[in-house]
């Protein structure tokens, strides 16, 4: 057998990304950015040198707030129209816009806009790159992990920026079971976990179950409002008045100190996971109408901070009560409690999800990593090194099918398990009908309304007859990345047909390929 | 003008074909159904018939008699224009007297699904084994009704099902080959795992429309209380069943309520007696496990079903959630109105805010 190229494993946050492998002797092993640090900032300037990722991107935060993204992850393989994209128009210091076919893009000040698809996808060559320096050799092929509710279009879409990137995904892999498989739930005894994955923007319940190497995710709740960043948020709300209080300052609309605020706020944070108190310190954090600059300093008390995010915290307990209801679970029935993400580290959260469950978590020495250890083990897995492993995944929304004025008719149900496949007759209904056009809907209400539209698509070079005679049978496939793939055939003969794209949400082929050649060509 | 319409009929197991071949068709030919839609003489109506093996056959067929029902639907009779010779090929199949799939007849019915088209010849020699191995799998999974393609009886319950698909995944999922770099046999084994997949969901959606299962993501078990049957219950006192509907709940109207006469303990009031001494001994916890566990045999006691919530709310008491207490209260209330211990626990709790333990256990002794 030919040597396999290179493989990694990318936790692709909202917030913040990191990229796992399997070392030569078998261990995973988080690769550090050029900074030193074990995640990346998803985070993507573009600077009027060209676009600047991670930790030097930072700096755009600070200079060109509007050219600076940040979280797009919420924004993948969205509709402009959706309530959380609404809110997030409202709250994000850049623009964003509709693109022709309603998908959510980014209008960066410069009149330009891009996908984000564009944006995730410089991401993820970032992280490839670091992997690249790893290993010293090329990498093209990655598992990348994605929420358990990520709908078709936003699997789609995460496959595409991979794609960009210059990157075969071999799976993508839902964040609750690549925790429990990082955490090494498939060497231990058969559990019921429950996964809280509380990020830098999100929070996300599930219930695993691993049984005898197979792993299935039951139910999956979550906030997707509620994080790490929240809690910075707050502490600088409570700093910016202290700061009014003791300097006589309002720095309330300096952009620049609110970010240096920030900045420290988060500084702070992460001290006081271990401590009781910390010292933040800021030099010239603002400046006088006279020109002088303004110092703030003051010592913060963990419980001073436990306060402020009182209101956040109590947060946390609607998901897992929602995600435990829905699997017909009590407290007593879940075995381990598993806390992901960077915010777990906060003695508060570890202690209200406690007493929400009724039951220690468990300790795990890495949070923010634990995901992206086991997207490299899932590398393992597919390679072989890692025997007697299964995930199993569902449909996270039900798929219709809808034919000109009809009502939406389901085909495949939510909650079916993937890989899975159905099929739809469609006939002509006019003599020598040439195409048949028919729409593609995510959701199972009759209503089309109610469902998101997937796309538009017909089915061309039908041979010619009376009407009623041509038959034609749509196939569906979810494939195991939960992502949709389409045939269609001529009924009688078998023979296959050509379908059209006409509408089709996310970008298309040829974009993406463009834009993988573009990048390929970029200067680095 | 008549527009054509297509009608999809599904089969899910053998029996359903020969029946419809055998008693719905009239001389062989006339259907009367149904639809969904208005329909007049005269309309073409393509029939897609999906066998258990998952073939279709298209059917067509002229409406010729066709009188409205209630709400857009009408009742037609529809003569198909199908050969003999088809008829014939399903009916074979139907009673198995060919094996689907190596009789080249069969093989020549309009049917989508044709095999793969990789070859086995250009794969090394230990992945040609395999490759074969698959496909003939694949080939005799194709012609199985979906109980068979699962290898279960078809009255089998959800353990059995759900037992006997994890076993064919994990001969079949496409990840146990993925290390081999072989499309031919990823696509094999993907073919075979979504054939796998269907048919446990099939099976899965087919027990939980009978009340027999319950589904939660992938999982498939069984409803709890369904073994205690719910004709055994005597009383109608029409207080909502607490768990999953099963089809003895769509009975008209209960059995008239046997009148409460003497004689051996009725309904739940062993259970109760005995939740209450636990109460009376300040032990909420066992006492709401004993009443969650009476609630699954009289699931229609209202007495048993407040006190389930009283039990529940002295256990919010002792963990110092009142709200959640008092809201349990409010629940126990609203479905039995005469439980006075919730009445007197929530008039307490007004009055005095955090009850003292002993105070409530006295309530039931």
């Amino acid at each position: 057998m030919t040597k396999k190229e290179r493989a990694v494993g990318i936790d692709l946050g909202t917030t913040n990304s990191v990229v796992a492998v399997i070392d030569r002797d078998g261990a995973p092993r988080i690769l550090t950015t050029e900074e030193g640090s074990t995640t990346m900032p998803s985070l993507v300037w573009y600077s009027p040198d060209g676009p600047v990722v991670g930790e030097r991107a930072r700096e755009g935060l600070d200079q060109s707030p509007d050219m600076t993204v940040f979280g797009a992850k919420r924004l993948l393989g969205r509709r402009f129209d959706h309530p959380e994209i609404r809110k997030l128009a409202r709250i994000l210091p850049y623009e964003l816009t509709e693109a022709p076919n309603g998908d959510t893009w980014i209008q960066l000040s410069a009149g330009r806009a891009i996908s984000p698809e564009e944006v995730s996808a410089l991401i993820l060559r970032e992280l490839k790159r670091t992997a690249e320096r790893f290993f010293g050799e090329p990498v093209t092929r990655a598992v990348i992990t994605i929420p358990a509710w990520y709908d078709a279009a936003q699997r789609q879409a995460t496959k595409d920026a991979a794609q960009i990137a210059g990157l075969t995904v071999l799976r993508l892999l839902s964040e609750p079971t690549a925790a429990a498989l990082g955490h090494g739930a498939h060497r231990g005894a058969d559990r019921r976990y429950l996964v809280c994955d509380l990020g830098g923007g999100t929070f996300d319940v599930a219930a695993v179950d691993v049984d005898a190497g197979v792993f299935e995710v039951l139910a999956t709740t979550g906030d997707p409002f509620l994080g790490g960043d929240d809690v910075d948020r707050v502490v600088v709300e409570n700093l910016v008045r202290d700061v009014r209080a003791a300097r006589g300052i309002d720095i309330s609309t300096d952009a620049i100190a609110i970010e240096r605020l920030r900045l420290a706020a988060q500084r702070t944070k992460h001290e006081l996971s271990d401590r009781q108190q910390a010292k933040l310190a800021i030099a010239e954090l603002a400046q006088l109408p006279s020109g002088k600059g303004v110092d703030y300093a003051r010592n913060v008390r963990r419980e001073e901070v436990e306060t402020w995010a009182a209101p956040l915290i109590k947060r946390l307990e609607a998901p897992v009560r929602e995600a435990l209801r829905r699997c017909a679970r009590r407290n007593e029935d879940v075995e381990e409690i598993l806390l992901v993400g960077g915010s777990t580290r906060m003695p508060i959260v570890r202690r209200e999800l406690a007493r929400i469950v009724g039951r220690e978590p468990s300790v795990i020495p890495n949070p923010e990593e634990v995901v992206a250890v086991g997207a490299a083990l899932e590398v393992a897995r597919l390679d072989g090194t890692i025997e007697g492993v299964l995930l199993i995944d569902v449909a996270a929304r039900g798929l219709s099918m809808s034919t000109q004025d009809s009502e939406c008719e389901m085909v495949i149900a939510q909650s079916a398990i993937v890989p899975t496949r159905e099929h739809r007759l469609l006939a002509t209904r006019q003599n020598d009908q040439p195409r048949i056009e028919f729409d593609l809907w995510e959701g199972e209400s009759p209503d089309p309304a109610r469902n998101r539209h997937l796309g538009r698509y017909a089915v061309v070079d039908l041979p010619l007859a009376p009407a009623g005679d041509v038959l034609v049978l749509v196939e569906v496939t979810i494939d195991t990345d939960g992502v949709v793939r389409l045939g269609a055939a001529e009924l009688v003969s078998g023979e296959r047909l050509t379908l059209e794209q006409i509408f089709h949400a996310g970008l298309t082929r040829a974009e993406v390929t463009r834009l993988a050649r573009q990048m390929l060509e970029a200067p680095a | 003008m008549a527009t054509a319409r297509t009608l999809h009929v599904r089969c899910s197991t053998w029996e359903q074909v020969e029946v419809f071949t055998t008693r719905k068709l009239r001389k062989g030919k006339l259907l009367s159904m149904k639809v969904p839609f208005e329909a007049k003489v005269g309309t073409p109506v393509t029939l897609g018939l999906e066998l258990p093996n998952q073939l279709v056959i298209a059917i067509d067929g002229i409406v010729q008699r066709a009188s409205p029902v209630e709400n857009d639907r009408t009742w037609i009779e529809l003569e198909l224009s199908m050969s003999d010779e088809v008829m014939l090929r399903i009916k074979a199949m139907a009673s198995h007297e060919v094996e689907p799939g190596t009789d080249p007849q069969i093989q020549s019915i309009p049917a989508v699904r044709k095999s793969t088209v990789q070859q086995a010849d250009d794969l090394p020699a230990d992945e040609r084994e395999l490759f074969q191995h698959l496909s003939g799998e694949l080939r005799r999974l194709r012609a199985a009704a979906v109980h068979d393609v699962l290898g279960v009886p078809a009255n089998a319950g959800p353990e059995l099902i759900r037992t006997s698909w994890k076993n064919l995944i994990r001969r079949h999922h496409p990840d146990l080959v993925a290390r081999r770099g072989a499309p031919a046999i990823t696509h094999l084994a993907e073919e075979l795992t979504i054939l796998s997949n269907r048919a446990y969901d099939r099976l899965r959606a087919a027990l939980v429309a009978e009340g027999r299962g319950v589904i939660v993501g992938p999982t498939l078990s069984t409803p709890p209380g369904w073994l205690v049957g719910f004709e055994d219950i005597s009383s109608g006192d029409g207080s909502p069943a607490p768990r999953v509907p099963t089809k003895f709940e769509r009975a008209e109207s209960p059995a008239p309520a046997a009148t409460p006469s003497a004689g051996p303990l009725q309904g739940g009031e062993a259970f109760e007696t005995r939740a209450r001494a636990m109460l009376g001994q300040g032990d909420a916890n066992a006492a709401r496990e004993v009443l969650a566990a009476a609630l699954v045999i009289y699931p229609r006691s209202k007495s048993l079903r407040s006190m389930y919530y009283v039990a529940t709310a002295l256990v919010a008491v002792q963990d110092g959630e009142m709200m959640l207490a008092t809201s349990q209260l409010e629940t126990a209330l609203a479905h039995h109105e005469q439980c006075n211990e919730a009445a007197a626990m929530l008039e307490y709790i007004r009055k005095h805010g955090t009850p003292k333990a002993d105070d409530m256990r006295r309530l039931f002794l």
